[in-house]
């Protein structure tokens, strides 16, 4: 008897227990898999969710729910007169996470910082090739090798970075993910065990979010970082369950298995906004779709013929049959909510009739054309076949013969560089930082042709205009200088600027605290689950 | 059966009449294939006067009609019997011209298939020794990938399109016939009449062809309507994995394809062209069970 009663209490002690250490689990249904947990190998906006907004910190970082920056690790930063020396002050007292795998036994310091960027940037850095093919794509991309001169140790808690040139943003791109601020300390000891690999399978950073395991192609699973700098998360666990399919994860959402999804189908976002369990979340997205002539080749070489074309596109239909209307028509090569977008340009009006004209008096008969349609759903183009359909007809009304090829999304992104590309490419870009050097730079300099510039136009005025605005330091300055770009560039029309969409966010109505990025992020911090 | 063909390869049995209403008799037993049949026929008649019995052009594009639902549901027109897809297109007209490519596919694959099966599989059963085994190990290899799976790398390379879908289809079909009519030659070659046919000097093409194939036709029959359907369902899956018929062709499998996304939303741009595919692949199947009654010799009441 004394025995049983004794099992009766310490169930019942248990159940108590139970009872009191219950936990706030929140539930993610991704769409993918990471490519890894480095967030300085790759730039998939998967991997960046999973690894980077988790796990790591940034010397600066993006103010929620904005693109301009707020201090991350550093507390503060100078900058010397000649914009060539910045020097960042860290924060005082940032510990970094405790996990099965390592325990720290310091606190966040200079080492670290000098360690993350200079892995990327020396070719002879031990962490240069750590992981074969390691390319460190958006360092590069970025152009940070060419830039940066030094990065000096001032004491434990300064750094300073000196520059080969004046770059106005360079400090929007060290709040990127790939500028993630990972512990020496723990590469030191891996280094030592001679398992370099596990920095890019079992991240260790100063974030909200400690990694605690991931399971190939199903799930990843997190705690939170309980001495994180900013304060404790109101949840506890973050379980990444990741779901392929767009149609299964509404299932999912819709059943309370997760709390939020990502990229929801254009058709399916009506219903969503009925179920009276859920809210949905939309924002302008940060991004623009495309249709990139290839400017180097007969006829598309010419303005004229562009400019027809451009005219012949019905990019309302487009909105309507791929996006139900959840996106804007595209007018400028940058969306609507960065700044320095020219307002004043007005876009060319679908006129078939005139276009047809103007193709003729461009002495242009029987033109036949390829448009590449892109095999993926991206946010900025859901269904490019459907909207090649679509342009297809058009272009049919104006004379115009178009044939739709597609390839697999690796050899596509690939093939499209091509200089001696046959056809327009549909494609797109969702900003990284927020600055408009990013896309006007980025997709259409002269430095991109052959890279990022699907049109392989170089245009002289446009790049001078550009380049210029990159070194300029006020932002007033910038503003101008990008304004005139813009009207150059919807002057020769190498691109028919397609849609802006928006980005729509459904969740579970219980769900607190998420903030949209416009940047397309997904970051869980400062989020809570109300009952 | 090989009395009757003993001295001459061209069998002078019953009046080539009398053999059909033999045929007709075995095989109107089976009641699923008439009805197969008769929706076979149908299909032909469709796709041959797509012309005329569509409304619409099949690739026009009514933008201000989008997903419309069909005319019996709440929304729907007379104008679009079946409703339209997502950019406006009438879902009747383009299943009726999709027939069209469905039945040519079928029967380029299945000629493609059954003509090249029949040359090599008559070769390898008929000389043997290297030549056959050299043959049948490259027919193993193709049948040791997933025929779809295959299917698919070939066109990969290829590049897609209907044509090069076809192609690599009827390549994958291949060792079905080859392995068919090999067996069915072996077995034949030895018996009697062909004995006598060399005796009295026939040449191998002679005996190869004349003698010996006429006599092996029976199962390769079977095997070329059952190819037919399997070809259809192929090209269709092909064209739902976006590496078949190109857009705007209203191809079923694309079609399928491309409204994924509408299931919950529009449920007839999903089901139709699903439905269209189920039951010509059904009518085809049904079809081919009543040729295999009437024309399998074991099967044959006495």
């Amino acid at each position: 008897m004394k025995k049983l009663t004794t099992l009766f209490a310490a169930t019942a002690l248990a159940t108590l227990m139970a009872g009191s250490a219950w936990s706030k689990t929140f539930v993610y249904c991704s769409e993918g898999s990471p490519e890894g947990f480095d967030p300085g190998l790759y730039t998939a906006g998967t991997t960046f969710d999973a690894a980077a907004h988790t796990v790591y910190n940034r010397l600066l970082e993006f103010k929620k729910g904005t693109t301009e920056t707020e201090p991350g690790l550093a507390e503060s930063w100078t900058i010397s007169d000649d914009g060539l020396e910045y020097t960042f002050k860290l924060r005082p007292g940032v510990k970094f996470q405790t996990t099965e795998f390592f325990t720290p036994t310091r606190d966040l310091n200079a080492d670290d910082v000098i360690f993350s960027l200079e892995r990327q940037w020396k070719p002879d850095h031990p962490w240069h090739g750590y992981v074969s093919g390691a390319s460190w794509e958006y360092f590069s991309g970025m152009g940070m090798p060419d830039l940066i001169e030094a990065i000096e140790k001032v004491d434990d808690m300064t750094v300073k970075i000196k520059l080969k040139r004046k770059e106005a943003p360079f400090l929007a791109n060290l709040a990127m993910p790939f500028a993630s601020i990972m512990s020496k300390e723990y590469a030191d000891k891996l280094e030592a065990d001679g398992k370099m690999n596990q920095l890019n399978q079992m991240p260790l950073g100063t974030g909200p979010f400690a990694f605690v395991g991931y399971q190939q192609d199903a799930v990843i699973r997190y705690k939170a970082h309980p001495d994180y700098w900013d304060g404790k998360q109101k949840i506890d666990d973050l379980v990444f369950s990741i779901t392929t399919d767009a149609a299964v994860r509404y299932q999912k959402l819709k059943a309370g298995e997760c709390h939020l999804m990502p990229y929801p189908n254009a058709a399916d976002v009506e219903s969503m906004k009925a179920d009276p369990n859920l809210k949905v979340m939309e924002q302008a997205g940060l991004n623009v779709a495309y249709l990139a002539y290839n400017t180097t080749q007969a006829p598309f070489d010419k303005v004229e013929v562009r400019k027809a074309l451009n005219k012949a596109i019905n990019k309302q239909a487009i909105v309507d049959a791929v996006f139900q209307g959840q996106a804007t028509p595209a007018t400028n090569p940058i969306p609507p909510t960065m700044w320095s977008y020219n307002d004043n340009i007005e876009d060319d009006t679908y006129e078939p009739e005139v276009a047809k004209k103007m193709l003729e008096d461009a002495g242009v008969t029987n033109l036949s054309m390829k448009v590449w349609a892109m095999p993926v759903a991206r946010p900025y183009m859901l269904n490019a076949r459907r909207a090649a359909e679509l342009m297809q007809a058009d272009f049919a009304k104006i004379g115009v013969n178009v044939e739709i090829v597609t390839y697999e999304w690796a050899e596509y992104l690939e093939k499209s560089k091509d200089k001696n590309r046959d056809g327009a490419v549909i494609l797109g870009w969702t900003g990284d930082n927020g600055d408009p050097d990013n896309f006007l730079d980025t997709l259409l300099g002269c430095d991109a042709v052959g890279g990022n510039n699907r049109a392989q136009w170089c245009n002289q005025e446009f790049d001078d205009l550009v380049t210029k605005a990159k070194e300029a330091s006020s932002v007033e300055e910038r503003t101008k200088l990008y304004e005139d770009a813009q009207v150059v560039f919807k002057r020769e029309a190498p691109w028919a600027t397609l849609d802006h969409s928006l980005s729509i966010v459904p969740m579970r109505k219980n769900v607190e605290g998420f903030v949209q990025s416009p940047l397309g992020d997904f970051a869980f911090d400062g989020v809570d689950i109300v009952e | 059966m090989t009395e009757v063909t003993i001295d001459t390869s061209i069998s002078t049995d019953p009046s080539r009449r009398a053999r059909l209403a033999e045929f007709w008799f075995y095989f109107s037993e089976n009641r699923g294939a008439v009805i197969g049949l008769v929706f076979f026929l149908f299909l032909v008649v469709l796709a041959l006067a797509a012309p005329l019995v569509a409304p619409h052009d099949p690739t026009i594009q009514f933008r201000q009609s989008v997903l419309l639902p069909p005319f019996w549901q709440e929304g729907g027109r007379l104008e679009f019997l079946l409703g339209t897809d997502a950019v406006g297109r009438d879902m009747l007209s383009r299943l009726i011209y999709g027939t069209r490519f469905s039945l040519f596919v079928g029967v380029i694959v299945t000629t493609l298939s059954l003509t090249g099966g029949i040359l090599v599989g008559v070769v390898a059963g008929y000389f043997r020794g290297w030549v056959d085994t050299f043959i049948m190990r490259i027919m193993d290899i193709i049948l040791a990938f997933p025929s779809l799976l295959l299917a698919l790398v070939l066109v990969a390379v290829l590049g897609p399109g209907l044509t090069n879908a076809m192609i690599a289809i009827a390549l994958v079909f291949q060792p079905h016939f080859v392995r068919l009519t090999r067996a069915a030659v072996m077995a034949e070659k030895t018996r009697d009449y062909v004995v006598a046919a060399k005796v009295a000097g026939a040449g191998h093409l002679r005996l190869m062809f004349k003698t010996i194939l006429p006599n092996c036709m029976a199962p390769l029959i079977v095997q070329a309507t059952l190819s037919f359907s399997s070809a259809i369902l192929d090209a269709a899956a092909l064209g739902f994995l976006g590496m078949g018929a190109q857009p705007p062709t209203p191809e079923w499998g694309t079609m399928l394809a491309e409204a994924r996304e509408f299931i919950l939303r529009a449920w007839w741009v999903v089901t139709l062209p699903g439905l269209a595919i189920l039951l010509t692949v059904l009518a085809i199947n049904l079809m081919g069970d009543g040729l295999r009654d009437a024309l399998d010799p074991k099967l044959k009441r006495s």
